[in-house]
């Protein structure tokens, strides 16, 4: 047993701690407005009026993609680098910075979107304070500017994050100049890098186009444009979200499961494969957009079927490192080493299955990617099924269950309720499964997805079932995840204050079977990388873009905000305003 | 008892999970069973692993 992180180093696990109880708060009310939603949209049980269900969709979205994982991410990254390179940041100053420009941008957006519960919202920045743009917040939705400075604080402060973890590295490589990067770092660098490659669209998107449209500092832009470049950062937002995961499956996991992780070189094989390819596929969600031409379209479906293969080369690594755990604790066959694995260990098991359920989503993830096949889905409720089994689950779950193992390493209380936190994450793989099979099978028949209103009495042509048996079946799907996610906090919380004890947990993590030496050196060369995945970039990318804005202009064919605001949404469908707009859409057109 | 509590509580939860999928899969097959069967299915299944790991043939400790 050594020593834990927080007796190793206690500021630096303060900032760990602080950036995990920003997640926990965030999945709590991501949480609450998940539950909402899917009693709300299977009509079982109505809360708020229909139009705030836009309100609770976006904040379900924003606070777990964005707040959750990328604040479980940084605070995750933060204690990998110190604990794999053993020091802290060269100025803690850049690492509470970087904490609170997140905080802060996180602040603003979450006001811009609560507002949206308001019956009269305030008018701030020139129109009202609201942001019912969903996650997906591009063009024509527009919300109150405040919600896109939030999100511009955010993003920078992530930049930030990634820099300081880079200079901590760059310190420590002083020092250690011939000794190769330590798998951790490796990953935290690596994740950092595909980042700083994608976030660069939704960047440009904002700061260029949206904000000032927002402002009203520009009159009109480009649709098309301003959803490609968020579709460029769309889709390795997704990695972002992931590569975390993949760091506790490949360091922890193995440890977890009595082992040692089976190859060191093939984990950051995965990891450079996710830089190179995470961002050159971003126009597969644009599949049925027009005015990007269908050749752009294959070759970014092409690039995409490459990610499986960082996603297969995992599941064998990651797996073959569960099966030597399991035989170094007694296992043997076949497959009964199965039964040696720890499961009564909540950070095992809630990881285990959260692996099982990101190998299922990830046929699912193949569909989307198929250009053909994916408009049998496009739009339908398949796609937030899938997003449940990827982030909601192989993110969500892992980060739960390697909270069990982190926290009491953070804090140096033992973790309460073991056996509840066991119940937990299989309560949350019960939950998933219950949920996204009914999202399948309805995406399957067309239910549409992002709405509150999804055509009850519309006479679908369903193959497995009947209606009100999905209905039924999302709901309590969404319920068990309610209170998965409650015990979840629970649990966290009770723990938190759990000051009279001493974790029984150890913090070491062991080296690979196959070390790093055993792979090239030029592996850790970033900038080969870095540079292999700008001309993948500028092929997926720079014909498409020159295309759409040659077509639409940069600012666009003068097309104005669709407003948010649902009374007056209302007034204008009623109106003959809209047939006049889309004429003279038509006429600019022609 | 032929395993540990944890392991059971695993087994149901991994029962559970594969009579939801199936009943997707087996409609594939144009063999459609009904909530009601389905629940049926999972019940049986559910007592026999109680069933199952209650036997007392050997006991083991799951750590």
């Amino acid at each position: 047993m050594t020593d834990l992180f927080v007796d190793s180093y206690p500021k630096q696990a303060r900032v760990v701690r602080s950036a995990f109880l920003t997640a926990y708060i965030a999945l709590g009310i991501g949480a609450l407005f998940g539950v909402l939603q899917a009693l709300h949209r299977t009509d079982i049980l109505r809360l708020v009026e229909s139009p705030t269900y836009y309100t609770i969709l976006t904040g379900h979205g924003v606070f777990l993609v964005i707040t959750f994982t990328i604040f479980f991410l940084v605070g995750l990254y933060q204690w990998a680098v110190t604990d794999s390179l053993g020091r802290g940041p060269v100025d803690m100053r850049l690492t509470w910075a970087w904490y609170g420009l997140m905080s802060s941008g996180t602040l603003l957006a979450a006001i811009a979107i609560l507002a949206g519960f308001l019956d009269d919202p305030p008018t701030v920045l020139g129109s009202e304070l609201s942001a019912d743009v969903l996650f997906t917040f591009y063009a024509p939705l527009q919300a109150n500017p405040i919600f896109y400075v939030g999100l511009v604080l955010f993003v920078v402060g992530t930049w930030l994050a990634g820099a300081d973890w880079f200079r901590t590295w760059w310190s420590w490589k002083q020092e250690n100049p011939d000794a190769r990067i330590p798998l951790p770092t490796f990953m935290v660098l690596t994740t950092m890098i595909m980042w700083y490659i994608s976030s660069i669209g939704v960047a440009v998107s904002i700061l260029a186009f949206i904000l000032p449209w927002s402002l009203g500092l520009t009159g009109s832009l480009n649709p098309t444009l301003t959803r490609t470049l968020f579709w460029y950062f769309g889709h390795p937002v997704v990695y972002f979200w992931l590569l975390p995961a993949y760091l506790l499956w490949y360091t922890v996991l193995p440890k977890l499961s009595g082992g040692r992780l089976f190859s060191d070189p093939l984990a950051r094989v995965v990891f450079i494969l996710f830089i190179l390819l995470s961002t050159p596929v971003g126009i597969h969600h644009q599949y049925l957009d027009p005015g990007i031409s269908d050749g752009f379209k294959f070759i970014v479906m092409t690039n995409t079927m490459f990610l499986l293969l960082p996603s297969f080369l995992t599941a064998f690594t990651v797996v073959a490192s569960m099966e030597h755990g399991a035989r170094q604790r007694g296992g043997d066959g076949y497959f009964n080493w199965l039964q040696a694995l720890p499961w009564r260990d909540p950070a095992f098991t809630g990881m285990s299955l959260a692996g099982v359920v990101f190998a299922f989503g990830g046929f699912t993830g193949i569909v989307n990617a198929g250009m053909n096949i994916n408009y049998l889905v496009h739009n339908s409720l398949w796609v937030p099924g899938h997003i449940h089994t990827q982030v909601g689950t192989a993110v969500a779950l892992t980060f739960m269950a390697g909270s069990y193992w982190l926290v009491p390493q953070l804090t140096g209380n033992r973790l309460v309720g073991r056996d509840v936190a066991l119940v937990q994450v299989v309560l949350w793989f019960v939950g998933i499964v219950f949920m996204t099979n009914s999202m399948y099978r309805g995406g399957l028949i067309g239910i549409p997805r992002r709405s509150a209103e999804p055509q009850y009495d519309f006479d679908y042509e369903i193959a497995v079932g009947s209606i009100p048996e999905i209905r039924a079946q999302l709901a309590i799907g969404g319920v068990l995840l309610f209170v998965s996610a409650m015990l979840f906090l629970v649990l966290i919380l009770l723990t938190a204050f759990n000051d009279d004890s001493e974790p029984i947990v150890d913090g070491t993590i062991p080296p690979a079977l196959s070390g790093p030496e055993d792979s090239p050196r030029v592996l850790d060369d970033l900038r080969v990388w870095i540079a292999i995945a700008l001309v993948l970039v500028a092929i997926a990318y720079a014909f498409p873009l020159a295309n759409i804005v040659s077509r639409g202009g940069l600012f666009g064919p003068d097309i104005g905000p669709f407003p948010v605001v649902v009374e007056t949404v209302a007034s204008v469908l009623s109106t003959t305003d809209t047939g006049m707009y889309l004429e003279a859409l038509v006429e600019t057109e022609s | 008892m032929r395993t540990s509590p944890a392991k059971l509580l695993i087994l149901i939860a991994i029962l559970l999970v594969i009579v939801v999928e199936l009943r997707t899969v087996l409609a594939f097959f144009d063999v459609e069973l009904t909530v009601l069967q389905g629940i049926a299915v999972g019940i049986v299944g559910i007592a026999l692993l109680l069933v199952w790991a209650f036997s007392p043939l050997f006991s083991e400790s799951d750590q």
